[in-house]
């Protein structure tokens, strides 16, 4: 939910990176660190375990700058994908705004894809929100491995009715990284200006 | 729509800022920090004495998880929450309080504040910013932004990410 604050004069932005484990999501807010320019970025924070997998989540503010007044800002959030930390996943998506879904193209990952996915359904429906109702895209990675599948295919897995919009990437060479961010923002834009 | 993180604004976070500021002196304490729960600085004020902080969006994303989280560590108990959170090392402590179901008082203290202390004043600060809050809840402000706002945050947006495309 879009919050505003009167006393600082900000408006602010929730935004999850979801998917399976090992599908590239603190690669894609890594990435969005490295290329954003320093005035419109703050720390990235992870909490990791020793072998660097995700074990909180992973935090990147960036800074818009003023509108209409407002000091506007993005919170971006990735979720630790292995299945057993479904209790912190399900805290993150707390207050969300908008959720960029990274999709693993190993042909293995297939099955863990569909899973994040239908776990995303079931911890949003806890905080009472729906798929449908919020801001969403889909970001398919590591389109480099030789035996990566077709995108046909895994939209039909993941959005057999084609209404979310889906990148290619390969996260960990800056490709199809900032397509997805900007997507789900502007979708995010786009509804507040229809709740106005 | 807009939600106000906190319905403070005006007068009303004016006088919480004074409540953080008679906070700090009385309890010695670094950093008094109310953020929203999903981990979003509404107000923050610092010791004349106290060192630069660390990156306050770091702090209080961090606090709020943590929140969150040991939130979620007392309802496996049965429990609603636990009733105080504090983190200590040798150099450095967190105290923090709930405010109401959308905010959380943060004081950030070192060793040359008795958490005792720390406590003591931060329950009596809460108080005061709970009545604060009451007071003002009725005159919550319509979050109207105008229907330009998309339109300009868009066109940042542009600005920030040239034509989207990535290499």
């Amino acid at each position: 939910m879009s919050t505003i604050n009167f006393a600082a004069r900000e408006i602010n932005f929730k935004l999850v990176y979801y998917g399976p484990g090992l599908s590239g999501k603190t690669t894609n807010l890594k990435q969005i660190h490295a290329h954003v320019p320093v005035e419109s970025k703050g720390e990235m924070v992870s909490l990791q375990t020793e072998d660097e997998r995700t074990l909180f989540f992973d935090f990147l503010p960036l800074d818009l700058g003023k509108v209409n007044g407002f000091k506007t800002r993005f919170h971006l959030y990735t979720v630790p994908g292995q299945v057993f930390y479904n209790a912190s996943r399900r805290l993150i998506l707390r207050g969300v705004d908008g959720v960029v879904f990274v999709a693993d193209s190993a042909p293995n990952r297939l099955r863990a894809n569909a899973e994040s996915l239908r776990n995303l359904r079931e911890n949003l429906a806890e905080h009472g929100l729906s798929l449908g109702d919020l801001p969403y895209v889909i970001q398919v990675n590591k389109r480099d491995l030789p035996d990566a599948l077709p995108v046909d295919m895994i939209r039909a897995v993941l959005d057999p009715d084609g209404g979310a919009p889906l990148f290619e990437a390969v996260a960990q060479q800056h490709v199809g990284v900032i397509e997805p961010l900007k997507a789900v923002s502007k979708l995010v834009l786009e509804k507040l200006a229809q709740r106005a | 729509m807009l939600e106000p993180s906190l319905d403070l604004y005006g007068e009303a976070a004016e006088r919480v800022e004074g409540l953080l500021v008679d906070l700090l002196t009385q309890s010695r304490a670094r950093y008094a920090l109310l953020i929203d729960r999903q981990g979003f600085v509404i107000l923050h004020c610092r010791a004349a004495w106290a060192p630069k902080p660390p990156s306050l969006d770091s702090l209080a994303t961090l606090i709020a998880s943590n929140h969150s989280a040991n939130e979620a560590i007392a309802q496996l108990f049965g429990e609603a929450s636990f009733r105080e959170t504090v983190q200590q090392s040798d150099g450095v402590g967190t105290y923090v309080e709930s405010v109401g179901d959308k905010a959380l008082l943060v004081t950030v203290f070192d060793a040359s504040a008795p958490l005792g202390k720390v406590k003591l004043f931060t329950k009596r600060a809460l108080e005061r910013i709970q009545a604060v809050l009451d007071e003002t809840r009725e005159a919550a402000p319509m979050a109207d932004i105008g229907g330009s706002f998309s339109v300009h945050a868009g066109a940042l947006l542009d600005e920030l990410f040239g034509d989207g495309k990535t290499p």
